[in-house]
């Protein structure tokens, strides 16, 4: 490849270079690097925010068509309920039979009505529809 | 606002120093280079906004990166290159815009190619802007800011070979297209510039 000596463009064209580009004038704007949300060494940091913030809107979306309601402590409830009623190995069959036979809690009482501590020694009273009689003087006990 | 002061004669650009990840000395640079850079991207561009955006865009690349820079070439001339890459990139998407551009300039009238008239003759900066960006580039660097052809190889990452390759072609370019309308005046017999010719071996 020959050797070219010197500017093909003659020096002409470096003054008419230097001419037009020197009327160029910037705007001068604000320093865009110095902006935080410009700086692409902070490009991907976001990343990370943003797919947590991704991950919690999809699980808030599935609760809320699970549930039915846009309310986060119900999908909480939810939850609970869920892993509580999970079914149970045959060995334990009789276990919700025994739940189902416990006596409910106390919330169904009246206020006035509040139990004394004698009073919860009594006997729940049974669930058979024939009433325990106890035997009257005189007659046989039955055996 | 930072104040931008007057473009620094050529020859000073080596003056300047710098120290790698020194936020103080980049807003010395930004505040140095930033007018001469969107200049270059000026005459590789044809819109100003896309060359203000294009050369904020290289300083924020550049401070990310400045942490990084070595300087094996002028710290200009290192964001003369990440500019002139946005540049391209640019124009290779405004490219894909081209279908629109040749619609909009079908049925625009012929401009009169007499050579006598001043307001019909090309355009310096429109040549510039018709080349590839690169030669473009190499022909800024090397006739407007002053750089020679080491540092300009230095800061593309090419061959100096490469870089008088370059200036070759660019030369070629523009004076088959300015110099039917206007002289750019005849090469000296011998060079009385002491930088080196364009083609290095």
């Amino acid at each position: 490849m020959p050797k070219i000596e010197g500017d093909p463009l003659g020096p002409g064209f470096e003054r008419r270079l230097r001419g037009e580009l020197d009327r160029i004038q910037p705007s001068f704007p604000a320093p865009r690097y110095l902006s935080p949300t410009r700086r692409p060494a902070l490009a991907w940091r976001p990343a990370p925010v943003a797919l947590g913030l991704a991950l919690i809107g999809i699980a808030a979306i599935s609760a809320y068509a699970a549930t039915g309601s846009p309310n986060p402590a119900v999908w909480t409830e939810r939850v609970v309920t869920i892993s509580h009623s999970s079914p149970t190995p045959p060995a334990t069959s009789a276990t919700p039979e025994v739940r189902k036979a416990a006596p409910p809690a106390a919330p169904a009482r009246a206020p006035g009505h509040e139990a004394s501590p004698a009073a919860s020694n009594r006997p729940e009273p049974s669930e058979s529809p024939e009433p325990i009689r106890s035997p009257e003087p005189g007659e046989s006990s039955g055996t | 606002m930072p104040v931008i002061p007057d473009v620094p004669a050529r020859g000073e650009l080596t003056a300047e120093t710098y120290q790698p990840g020194s936020a103080e000395d980049f807003d010395r640079l930004y505040r140095t280079a930033y007018p001469r850079v969107y200049r270059t991207l000026t005459a590789i561009l044809a819109d100003p906004g896309a060359a203000e955006d294009c050369a904020q865009d290289a300083f924020v690349q550049a401070f990310g990166a400045w942490k990084r820079w070595r300087p094996d070439a002028p710290a200009e001339a290192w964001v003369h290159r990440i500019a002139v890459n946005r540049a391209i990139s640019y124009r290779r998407t405004a490219r894909l815009r081209g279908v629109g551009e040749i619609l909009r300039r079908l049925g625009r009238p012929v401009h009169s190619t007499d050579p006598s008239d001043e307001a019909t003759r090309p355009d310096l900066l429109s040549a510039l802007r018709s080349i590839p960006p690169k030669l473009a580039a190499a022909i800024v660097l090397r006739h407007y800011h002053g750089y020679n052809n080491r540092e300009i190889a230095a800061a593309f990452g090419v061959s100096e070979r490469t870089v008088g390759t370059r200036l070759r072609q660019a030369g070629e370019r523009l004076r088959a297209v300015l110099e039917p309308s206007f002289p750019l005046g005849a090469p000296p017999a011998f060079p009385s510039d002491t930088r080196e010719s364009y083609a290095e071996d």
